[in-house]
């Protein structure tokens, strides 16, 4: 059943990404809607830092990334094993994109974890 | 303007030649053939391996429709060349070359193993709760026709490998499963005499098995029986799915056997008259 | 001993991605899935390496902001925006038809033959009229805010 798990899951995050990276793309390009503030004040060092430091965001963005990155890493996967390959060759791609997933995973969280934890000013 | 898929006229064959005892590389050559109305381009072959060219090599057998045997590449699409008549294709050439994605045995020859392989190894046979009550049966089985339309499209499937040719995963990926393979999958799967998806996992839950198909659609298009295999992978997606989850087929919802007594009975009941001459 | 090959590989490889002969549009609508989830996915890793920038300071975040502020920048955003609205939509069909929903009923099949491709047809034009039309409203409100 492990092939029906990963296709289940991979189908099961698209709702969550929908979600929130519709919510994403309001904070970044939607912001005078939203906030009342310019898209070019949104993206502002001081405006990211305060956005960040908020436990929603930090749960959410994290929420977004472990989605993304396993829906395009198992689609990622699925192109480069359809290509001619060695059963072997095709567990090397295997634990190369899990390897991959979890090291982008756990940069893009350290990078979220620094924002909420930032101080302005030192 | 005359009617360019009725006209009788002139029409140029373009076919694509390989001798693996002569050539390295196939290579293309150009035929004249004065066609009628309703001539198919199995005819058209015929016609000019009679008079023409004595080497040309195809698979043909019933010329019906039915054997799936002349499966061709002609004019970019998948056919069977028993099936398309020269004159509706509306060009003035007509190109035939062999099924993509199958190696090239020689001429218009493709190697079909492959395709049986795939389909023995979905175990494409009804697996009951016994194997005697197959091997010896003490009933008929129980199967009402909406039962029966549950999979019976899936049934016609003659094996001729057109769906395989037209597939994008077939074409890199020569382990898929591939969509006549599956769709045979599905087709026992939905059998209410079949209870044998514990069985066919090993074989269909595989990377190279369904989830592999991205319904790009073309397989139904080049099917000549309305199969639609595609249908069907996307039907054994979900019933893969809802086994995973415990919601599978239960052994009770397996179909019951009519003892033959009563089948017996039931045919004595319909029995004709007696003779009056 | 004979070296000529026995057979011939016919196998398309990665040319019948593309194109394999007249088939429906539906094939490139996969086609155009496959190589907008792999922009996608290029940039996704792209993004989180260019907004890890943060760490370097303000002045190297502000120069970043600034740089994809400029206009090559703005029309590589659109492109991608229009990548993701297209997989989103048609993300959106696969998830619902490749489940088995919106094609129909298994049906004894009688010429001419239907299909679940054709069946599920007008959902498809609605998913790709929704997302013409979303491509076209976030351009304008990015080129003509």
């Amino acid at each position: 059943m492990r092939e029906t798990r990963l296709w289940s899951w991979h189908l099961l995050v698209i709702p969550i990404i929908i979600v929130l990276l519709g919510l994403h793309f309001a904070v970044m390009h939607y912001a005078p809607v939203f906030y009342g503030i310019s898209v070019e004040k949104a993206r502002e060092f001081e405006t990211m830092i305060e956005r960040g430091k908020s436990v929603t965001q930090l749960v959410l963005y994290i929420l977004l990334l472990a989605a993304a990155l396993y829906h395009g890493l198992y689609g990622l996967r699925g192109i480069i094993r359809e290509l001619p390959m060695s059963p072997a060759l095709g567990k090397i791609v295997d634990y190369s994109v899990i390897g991959l997933g979890l090291f982008i995973f756990a940069f893009g969280t350290y990078v979220t974890w620094w924002t909420y934890s930032f101080k302005i000013g030192g | 303007m005359s009617d360019k898929t009725t006209t009788p006229r002139e029409i140029t064959f373009r076919v694509r030649r390989f001798d693996p005892d002569l050539d390295s590389a196939p290579h293309w050559s150009e035929y004249r053939l004065h066609v009628h109305d309703g001539m198919t381009v199995l005819e058209a072959l015929h016609q000019l391996k009679a008079q023409q060219e004595p080497t040309l090599s195809w698979r043909s057998s019933c010329r019906m429709g039915v054997c799936g045997s002349c499966g061709m590449f002609i004019n970019d699409l998948p056919q069977l060349a028993c099936q398309t008549q020269v004159l509706h294709l509306g060009t003035d050439v007509v190109s035939i070359a062999p099924l993509p994605n199958y190696d090239n045995v020689k001429d218009l020859v493709p190697d079909l193993a492959p395709l049986i392989e795939k389909h023995a190894a979905v175990k494409p046979y009804i697996i009951y709760l016994d194997q005697i009550e197959i091997d010896e049966p003490s009933g008929e089985f129980l199967q009402t026709p909406d039962q029966r339309e549950e999979f019976s499209q899936f049934t016609h499937c003659i094996k001729c490998g057109l769906c395989l040719a037209a597939c994008p995963t077939v074409a890199t990926d020569p382990l898929f499963l591939g969509p006549q393979a599956l769709a045979q999958a599905y087709r026992y799967t939905a059998d209410n005499r079949d209870c044998g998806m514990k069985e066919r996992l090993s074989a269909i839950d595989i990377f190279h098995g369904p989830y592999q198909c991205h319904l790009a659609g073309a397989c139904s298009q080049a099917c000549p029986k309305g199969v639609d295999p595609a249908f069907g992978i996307q039907l054994l997606k979900r019933a893969l799915v809802l086994d995973s989850i415990g919601f599978g087929k239960k052994k009770s919802s397996v179909a019951k056997i009519m003892p033959l007594a009563d089948v017996v009975k039931q045919l004595e009941e319909f029995a004709p008259p007696p003779r009056t001459v | 001993m004979n070296s000529k090959p026995t057979s011939h590989n016919n196998r398309l490889g990665l040319r019948g991605w593309v194109y394999a002969g007249k088939y429906t549009f539906e094939r490139y609508l996969y086609l155009a899935h496959r190589l907008t989830g792999m922009g996608l996915i290029a940039y996704m890793i792209l993004h989180i390496i260019e907004t890890a920038n943060r760490m370097r300071g303000v002045e190297a975040w502000q120069g970043l902001m600034g740089l994809f502020a400029s206009w090559p920048f703005k029309i590589i955003e659109y492109l991608l925006f229009a990548a993701a609205v297209f997989h989103a939509l048609n993300g959106v069909r696969l998830m619902m038809t490749e489940l088995g929903f919106f094609l129909g009923k298994p049906k004894e099949p009688v010429y001419p033959y239907s299909s679940s491709i054709k069946r599920h047809r007008p959902l498809t034009y609605i998913i790709m009229a929704l997302a013409g039309l979303i491509i076209i409203l976030g351009g304008s409100s990015l080129f003509f805010p």
